[in-house]
C-alpha cells in the first residue's frame, strides 16, 4: 500500500501557511467536540470533505477508505454498549442499547472519522518540510518537530519494504491465502524480523547520511521554502474561531446538538 | 600539486570483530584530482571512504589507529557534520539518503545546514540540477524517479554543497546500464571542476579515466597508480576479486603485444600491427534454442499496476523450454521484473493468460506454486529471519509440508549446491553478503522447484561471488533445473545464459540465443543496453565464442563448436 499522502497540486489550501493549518485542524478538532448528535457532526465531517474537494484532494481520502469504514462500523457497533440512555430499544442478558447511546454511537464514528479527515487534509496539502517548519515556528524544538516529519515520511518507505518481504516470504511457500488461525500465526516471524531489520538498517543508514551533509539537530539552519502569513491565512483562521464560537454559543447556551448531556 | 586528502598510517577495526577493516594505510591524494578505490567487497572500500569524512570513527565506532586530514582538517577530531564543509559523500545505498518530499527539497537540504539565505540556495540547486541532468524534474516527487535519476540526485545534492572533496561509494551499483554510463559522463564532467573526487567501484571498466587507481585487498593498500600501471596487472586486478580488463586479458591471453585499457585502443592495435586478418561475421555459427518441453508459458499477457494509467506489461507471447538458461534484460521500468513475477503468480495478468505447466496460474494458490517456480528476491534481506541458516533453508519445505526424509535430504542438497554446507548452525545475519545471497538461493532451492528465478543475482557481489553464484547456477542449470535470471550484469548474460530476451517499456524487444543477441549491438542499443567490452571487441572481430577462453580457442583456429 502507498502510504505517501501528499498530493502535489496547487490550490488555495496548498498556498496557505502551514501554521495556519496546523492551527486550523486544531480548530476542526474541537469543533468536534462540541457536540454529541450525529447530524451536528455529520454537519462538521460534510464541511471537511466540502474543503477536500476544493483541495482536489478526494482521492486521498479514497485510499484511507477501508481503514475509515473499519473506524466507523467499530465506534457504532462499540459504543451502544458502553453507554446508557433513557430509550431502551434492546435488552439481553443485562446488556441494553438505546436509541441515545445507538445515536451516541453513530456520533463518535463520525466524530473519529473527522478527526482522520481533517489530520489527512493537512498531509495531502502540506509538504513534509513545510509541517516541520510550521512546527517549528509554531516553537516546538527543532527535535521533536524533526522526529515527528521523519516519522511520518518513513511510514511508506516501510510499507514498501513490507510489502516486498510479504512477497518474498509468499514466494517460498508461505501461507498468506488461508484464512486458518494457526498458520496465521506461523507467519509472523518471517515477516516481522526482515521487516524490523530493514527498519534499523535504514534508519541507521539515513542517520549517517544526515550527518554527512551537515545536518545537526541543535544547530541553526535556513529553510528553503518560506511560507508568510498572508491575510488569506488570517481570513481562514478569523472564519474557523467564529465557527468555533457559533458552536460553542449553540452547545452551552442553547443546548443544541447533544445527545446524551454531560458529556464530550 | 597540493594534497587534499593525506592518509598516514590508518588502522581501523570495527567494534566487536577481530579482523582489521583497514590496515597501515598511507596515501595521498592531490587536489583536483580523481582516485578510483578498487577491491574485493569486505576489503574496506567503505571504511576507507568513511573514514574521509570522519563517519568512522565518530559514527561507525572501533579501534582507530593513525589519521586522515581533508583539506587540513583532521576527521578522527572533528565532528561529522563540521567535516561536511570540507568532504561530501555520496553513500552506497543511495536510496536510503533521499529524503525529502522532491527533488528541489533534496536539493536544498544540505544547504539549509550551511545556513544559505534562499537566493544563493535557488541558484545552486538549478546550477547543479543542470549539472547533474534533472533540471526538467524541478518538482518531481523523489519516489517516482528511476534509479539512475535517484542516484544523479544523492550526487547532486552533495555536489550543491560545494565541498572541494566528493566521495562516492559504488555509484554505478545497483543501477541499470543506462544510469550507469550517465553516471561515468557526470564523473568526466566533474573532473574539470578542480574537485578531489574519490570514488569506489567494483568494475575496472570504470576506472580506466581515473588518475589513480587505489588497490584493496583485505584492508591493506596492494598497489596504487595510474591506470596504465595498475590496471594492466590482470593477475593483481583478479587477486583483488575485480573481474581484469577484457582487453588486457585477451591481448595477455593471446601474448599479442601492448595493453590496450579500451576497446577503441585495442582495435587500434590489432589494426597497427596487423594482429589478425580480417574475418566474415556472416560466417559465425551460433547454436540454435533449446527444445524440450514448455515450463511457462504466456498468452496475450498484458499487466497494468492498480495506480498505473498505462500497462507495465502489453502482449506478452513467451515461451520457456525445462531446462533453458535465460537472461531477461532491458533498462528498470521496462517489465522485466514485472514479467517474472507473474512466472509464480505473486501478480496475476489483467488480461491474457499465464500458464505453467499447462495449467493457468490464475485457478492455482500461490503456496501451490512455490512447489513449481521459486523466486530470489533481490536483496537477501527482505526473506532471512530465522537465528540459524538450517532453520533458515529449511522453513520453505516445511512449511509446503514435505516429510522429515525428504526435508533433510533437500535441505543438505540445497547446502552443498550454494556450497553452503557446514554453515547449518551459523547465524545467517552475521554472514556476509554474497553469503547471505547464497542463504537466500538455497533455501528456494530447497524446496527442488523445477524454475528458479533470481532477481539481480550479483548486485552487491564483488566478482569473486559473482563467479561462486553463477557457477553455482550453472550446475543447477546441469542438474535440469530451468534458471531464469533478471541481470543489470551484462557479461553474466553473455557468459552463462543461453538465450536472452531484451525488453523495452512493457514489451519484448528481442528474444533469441545469447549469442545471437549480444551481435546485434543496435537492437541492444535500442534497450538501452550495451554489451561488454569483450563481447564488443568479438563482435567487431566477428567470433562466435561468448567467453574469453572460447574466444582464444577460435582465434587460435581450434573447434569450440564440440
Amino acid at each position: 500500500m502507498n502510504l505517501t499522502f501528499y498530493n502535489d497540486k496547487a490550490t488555495w489550501l496548498h498556498r496557505l501557511d502551514p501554521r495556519t493549518k496546523i492551527c486550523g485542524v486544531l480548530l476542526i478538532f474541537v469543533i468536534c467536540l462540541c457536540f454529541n448528535h450525529p447530524l451536528f457532526i455529520a454537519a462538521i465531517l460534510a464541511g471537511v470533505l466540502a474543503i477536500f474537494t476544493t483541495a482536489k484532494s478526494i482521492k486521498v481520502l479514497w485510499k484511507l477508505r477501508f481503514l475509515l469504514v473499519l473506524l466507523f462500523v467499530f465506534s457504532v457497533v462499540l459504543w451502544p454498549f458502553f453507554i446508557k440512555g433513557k430509550t431502551i430499544l434492546l435488552e439481553w442478558h443485562g446488556l441494553e442499547v438505546s436509541r441515545e447511546s445507538l445515536l451516541y454511537g453513530l456520533a463518535m464514528g463520525l466524530r473519529l472519522t473527522t478527526f482522520v479527515s481533517a489530520g489527512l487534509l493537512l498531509l495531502a496539502t502540506t509538504k513534509n518540510e513545510e509541517i516541520t517548519n510550521g512546527l517549528i515556528r509554531l516553537g516546538i524544538p527543532y527535535p521533536v518537530a524533526f522526529a515527528l516529519a521523519t516519522a511520518i515520511r518513513l511510514a511508506p518507505t516501510f510499507a514498501d519494504a513490507g510489502a516486498t518481504i510479504v512477497q518474498a516470504q509468499v514466494s517460498r511457500g508461505l501461507d498468506l491465502d488461508s484464512k486458518n488461525i494457526f498458520s496465521r500465526f506461523k507467519r509472523f516471524a518471517p515477516l516481522s524480523i526482515p521487516i524490523f531489520i530493514s527498519a534499523m538498517r535504514y534508519t541507521n543508514f539515513l542517520a549517517m547520511a544526515l550527518e554527512s551533509k551537515g545536518f545537526r539537530p541543535d544547530a541553526p539552519r535556513t529553510s528553503y521554502y518560506e511560507p508568510q502569513i498572508t491575510g488569506k491565512d488570517w481570513l481562514v483562521l478569523g472564519f474557523l474561531t467564529l465557527i468555533l464560537a457559533a458552536c460553542l454559543y449553540m452547545r452551552i447556551a442553547l443546548h443544541w446538538g447533544i445527545i446524551i448531556p454531560g458529556r464530550l | 600539486m597540493t594534497s587534499s586528502i593525506v592518509f598516514d598510517h590508518l588502522s581501523f577495526s570495527y567494534q566487536n570483530t577481530t579482523a582489521p577493516a583497514l590496515q597501515d594505510i598511507s596515501g595521498e591524494m592531490s587536489r583536483g584530482s580523481f582516485t578510483m578505490v578498487m577491491g574485493h567487497s569486505g576489503a574496506g572500500k567503505s571504511t576507507l571512504c568513511c573514514a574521509i569524512n570522519g563517519l568512522v570513527p565518530r559514527f561507525l565506532r572501533g579501534d582507530y589507529v593513525g589519521m586522515v586530514m581533508a583539506e587540513g582538517m583532521e576527521a578522527g577530531k572533528n565532528s561529522v557534520p563540521d567535516m561536511a564543509r570540507a568532504v561530501g559523500i555520496v553513500l552506497q545505498d543511495f536510496e536510503a539518503q533521499l529524503f525529502s518530499t522532491n527533488v528541489e527539497l533534496e536539493m536544498a537540504f544540505g544547504l539549509e545546514n550551511q545556513c544559505l539565505p534562499r537566493s544563493a540556495m535557488e541558484e545552486r540547486i538549478h546550477t547543479f540540477l543542470r549539472v547533474v541532468g534533472l533540471e526538467e524534474l524541478l518538482r518531481r516527487d523523489t519516489a517516482t524517479l528511476s534509479g539512475g535519476q535517484k542516484q544523479r540526485l544523492a550526487i547532486g545534492s552533495v555536489l550543491a554543497m560545494e565541498t572541494p572533496v566528493l566521495v562516492m561509494d559504488e555509484p554505478t551499483t545497483d543501477i541499470d546500464p543506462e544510469g550507469r554510463r550517465h553516471i561515468l559522463s557526470l564523473i568526466r564532467r566533474l573532473r574539470t571542476q578542480e574537485r578531489t573526487l574519490v570514488v569506489t567501484d567494483l568494475d575496472a571498466e570504470a576506472a580506466v579515466q581515473a588518475d589513480q587507481v587505489w588497490l584493496l585487498k583485505d584492508g591493506q593498500l596492494l598497489a596504487k597508480g595510474t591506470p596504465a600501471e595498475t590496471l594492466t596487472d590482470s593477475s593483481l586486478v583478479e587477486s583483488c576479486g575485480i573481474r581484469p580488463l577484457a582487453t588486457i586479458a585477451l591481448f595477455q591471453a593471446m601474448n599479442w603485444p601492448g595493453q590496450p585499457l579500451t576497446v577503441d585502443a585495442a582495435m587500434a592495435e590489432i589494426d597497427n600491427q596487423g594482429l589478425l586478418c580480417p574475418r566474415c561475421p556472416e560466417s559465425r555459427a551460433i547454436s540454435a534454442l533449446t527444445t524440450g518441453k514448455v515450463i511457462l508459458e504466456t498468452r496475450n499477457l498484458s499487466y497494468r499496476y492498480p495506480a498505473g494509467s498505462t500497462n507495465a506489461l502489453s502482449d506478452i507471447d513467451l515461451t520457456i523450454q525445462e531446462g533453458d538458461f535465460v537472461a531477461m534484460l532491458g533498462q528498470n521500468g521496462s517489465g522485466k521484473t514485472t514479467l517474472a513475477k507473474h512466472f509464480n503468480g505473486l501478480l496475476k495478468p489483467t488480461a491474457g493468460d499465464m500458464f505453467v505447466r499447462g495449467r493457468p496460474v490464475n485457478n492455482c494458490r500461490r503456496h501451490e506454486l512455490a512447489r513449481e517456480v521459486g523466486y530470489v528476491f533481490q536483496n537477501p534481506d527482505h526473506q532471512i529471519f530465522a537465528s540459524t541458516v538450517g532453520e533458515e533453508v529449511s522453513f520453505g519445505p516445511r512449511i509446503l509440508g514435505m516429510d522429515r526424509k525428504t526435508l533433510e535430504r533437500n535441505i543438505a542438497e540445497a547446502l552443498d549446491a550454494t556450497g553452503l554446507s557446514g554453515f547449518e548452525d551459523k547465524n545467517p545475519f552475521l554472514l556476509n553478503r554474497g553469503e547471505r545471497q547464497r542463504v537466500a538461493v538455497a533455501s528456494i532451492l530447497a524446496v527442488k522447484p523445477a524454475v528458479i528465478i533470481l532477481d539481480e543475482p550479483t548486485t552487491g557481489l564483488d566478482y569473486v561471488h559473482q563467479l561462486d553464484t553463477m557457477e553455482m547456477l550453472k550446475r543447477l542449470n546441469q542438474l535440469g533445473h530451468t534458471i531464469i535470471v533478471i541481470t543489470h550484469a551484462m557479461w553474466i548474460a553473455e557468459a552463462y545464459t543461453r538465450r536472452s530476451i531484451l525488453m523495452k517499456e512493457g514489451r519484448i524487444l528481442l528474444d533469441g540465443p545469447t549469442a545471437s543477441v549480444f551481435s546485434d549491438e543496435t537492437m541492444l542499443a535500442a534497450a538501452s543496453l550495451a554489451p561488454s567490452d569483450l563481447i564488443r571487441l568479438r563482435n567487431r572481430l566477428g567470433l562466435a565464442a561468448m567467453t574469453l577462453t572460447d574466444m582464444v580457442k577460435e582465434l587460435r583456429g581450434e573447434n569450440i563448436l564440440k
